[in-house]
């Protein structure tokens, strides 16, 4: 069950174009991949509406999820995107 | 199908002038963008829905079906922390299109050194889904904007 949880280091947080990075580049990927708040319901990265609705702030951490083939690659790719400041 | 109505009086340009590439290039997604009256306003709800996220300087609607749009009012204006802005409803809040949901000044946020343009935004919408109806001119706000197919 490939999974990171990460702190998201960018100044707006996950909005604007560390928002869109993420979505553009989870929904290139042909595996589901969700995004949660600790302890929270996970919602799709693919969705920038989703994504824009979880509202992460600066500094804090989400838990990214992901399922099948090149899972760990994605993941990576993710990571680097909401690690950035 | 959706009408998008514009949330606030300006000037149809079109995405591709917002000095932002984030939305110029179309990266939040399709839509347009309305360069304002340098006027005090209000901008407007675009859509019948529900205000599922409401900061003072960009909302997100999503009506009935599932469909958000994104308003953002101006350019970095994330940076006043809402200075200039006042919020005249609540997130959470269900709302008709036209119905007023911040005020501002876009010629504050102009002489503050940053752009007022704002991108009106179909979000997750797919290629080929979105059709103007003011490609590009005046608009009041509460106009048809763009429809959403």
């Amino acid at each position: 069950m490939p999974e990171r949880k990460v702190i998201v280091e960018s100044q707006v947080g996950l909005h604007a174009r560390p928002a869109a990075t993420f979505v553009q580049t989870a929904a290139k990927a042909p595996i589901d991949v969700t995004v949660a708040k600790p302890g929270g319901s996970p919602v799709s990265a693919k969705s920038i509406l989703s994504i824009l609705a979880l509202d992460v702030r600066h500094g804090e951490a989400i838990v990214i999820h992901a399922e099948g083939e090149g899972a760990d690659r994605l993941l990576d790719e993710l990571v680097a995107i909401v690690s950035a400041p | 199908m959706t009408t998008v109505l514009a949330p606030v009086a300006g000037r149809v340009v079109g995405l591709a002038a917002v000095p932002d590439p984030v939305f110029a290039e179309g990266l939040v997604g399709l839509g347009t963008a309305i360069d304002p009256a340098r006027e005090p306003g209000t901008a407007v709800a675009p859509i019948d829905g529900t205000i599922v996220k409401l900061h003072p300087h960009a909302y997100v609607i999503v009506g009935d079906d599932g469909r958000g749009v994104l308003v953002h009012l101006g350019i970095d204006t994330v940076e006043l922390r809402g200075e200039g802005f006042r919020v005249l409803a609540a997130e959470g809040e269900r709302v008709r299109a036209g119905r007023p949901v911040v005020a501002w000044d876009p010629a504050l946020v102009e002489a503050g050194g940053r752009s007022p343009m704002c991108p009106v935004v179909a979000l997750d919408a797919l290629p080929g889904t979105v059709g103007a109806l003011v490609p590009s001119g005046a608009v009041r706000a509460g106009d048809g904007l763009f429809l959403w197919h």
